[in-house]
């Protein structure tokens, strides 16, 4: 636990009105606006941490999701509204979010790069990324914190192992083969970056990544970084479906896709960099 | 009926004038121009002169020439298209990034105008 006065250096509102200083220089003077958190206990009580939601048309969940991660953390909380055509914006900031509406959909990992760019930009030392249709548990938040403090890891994914398919499991076990990374669950969008990984994946190389998992991984495994994971709850989605595993014809095509880009990456060096968590 | 030569030479300037007049109208920028100018004075030429391709084919020692054309034609094509998918790429990643940006600083601004609270009112998209 950070004291205080470091609590306080490392807030991203501080480090928001100082980037604002040098944009403004001496062309105009700086309006005045609220900080981000409004009183003392809530600045104290934040985690300096970004909660990054990406979203498309999920209205009907994404407040209640909001709530429950300031409930839980305290922290920040960023909705990436990844293009929808229905009120998620107006619902995420009415709920208190931070909104980033993108003009043109992204995509999931396309909308969470934006959510990173702007933690990059504001000088979030961590970031957390989770769903917004409710299937990820505000409550499990913390452990990945834990997590990450326990295993000194750059990135922890929140892994639901019981939540897997038969066809899921098999899928993970080949992909395991492939790249080399020992990780129980690639899609999980329960994920916790610290500074490192947020300097790595808010740049061009990960740009062109067309799924958050296995390319952003391998990536960040390239790159020298540390990845565990940590068993957490979750509840199946409640609307909509999983975008990667849809129907067969779109499983085939991303696993196509993904041993594509794995073996355009093969290398040996990286399997050594990654270490599970022994505890799960 | 036409003989062989005043078809090849009507398609080698019809193609040429094309994609001259593309061009000139600046529906190709930069790089791409260049490379259509070379299409273009080729079909010209090829076009026009077709005892060109019996030459280009003596002395490259293939056998039977009018393939030879094809050949090139369809090599040249094959990388011109790779190089398209490389800077769509590019493009692409651009596009992208641009994108995230753009919703950057939108929030940004909107954060400076004191306007994070309320809900955005459908006047706010239609400027």
């Amino acid at each position: 636990m950070a004291s205080p006065a470091t609590a306080t250096a490392a807030l991203p509102g501080a480090a928001l009105i100082d980037t604002r200083l040098e944009a403004y220089g001496e062309c105009r003077p700086l309006p005045q606006h609220p900080p981000v958190s409004t009183t003392v206990s809530d600045l104290l009580k934040a985690a300096p941490c970004l909660a990054v939601m990406p979203a498309r048309d999920e209205a009907p969940t994404v407040g209640a999701v909001v709530e429950g991660v300031r409930r839980t953390l305290g922290c920040e909380i960023l909705v990436v509204d990844d293009a929808s055509s229905d009120e998620t914006a107006a619902a995420a900031r009415c709920a208190g979010a931070a909104v980033l509406r993108l003009p043109i959909g992204l995509g999931a990992w396309g909308a969470t790069q934006a959510g990173i760019r702007y933690a990059r930009r504001h000088g979030f030392p961590q970031v957390i990324t989770l769903d917004a249709d409710g299937q990820h548990l505000p409550e499990s938040l913390p452990l990945l914190i834990e997590a990450q403090a326990r295993t000194g890891a750059d990135v922890v994914i929140g892994t639901c192992t019981q939540r897997l398919s038969r066809a899921k499991r098999l899928a993970w076990r080949y992909l395991r083969l492939l790249t080399g990374l020992e990780l129980a669950d690639f899609t999980s969008g329960l994920r916790l970056y610290d500074a490192d990984a947020i300097e790595v994946l808010s740049g061009q190389a990960a740009s062109l990544l067309d799924y958050q998992d296995v390319g952003v991984l391998m990536l960040l495994s390239r790159s020298g970084l540390t990845i565990t994971e940590t068993p957490v709850e979750m509840l199946p989605r409640r609307a909509g479906r999983s975008r990667v595993f849809a129907s067969w014809p779109v499983v085939a095509r991303y696993m196509m896709h993904t041993t594509v880009l794995c073996l355009a990456q093969l290398d040996p060096a990286r399997r050594r960099t990654t270490g599970a968590d022994p505890s799960c | 009926m036409l003989t062989g030569q005043i078809t090849s030479a009507i398609i080698g300037i019809a193609l040429a004038g094309a994609i001259l007049f593309l061009v000139r109208r600046d529906h190709l920028h930069g790089p791409y121009a260049l490379w259509w100018f070379a299409v273009a004075a080729a079909t010209f030429a090829l076009g026009v002169f077709p005892a060109l391709i019996a030459w280009l084919g003596r002395v490259t020692g293939i056998f039977y020439a009018p393939v030879l054309p094809i050949v090139v034609g369809l090599s040249l094509v094959l990388i011109r298209m790779l190089k398209l998918d490389i800077d769509r790429s590019r493009q692409e990643r651009q596009i992208r990034r641009l994108t995230q940006k753009l919703a950057i600083l939108e929030q940004e601004l909107d954060r400076l105008d004191g306007r994070s609270g309320r809900p955005r009112l459908p006047e706010d998209d239609a400027s």
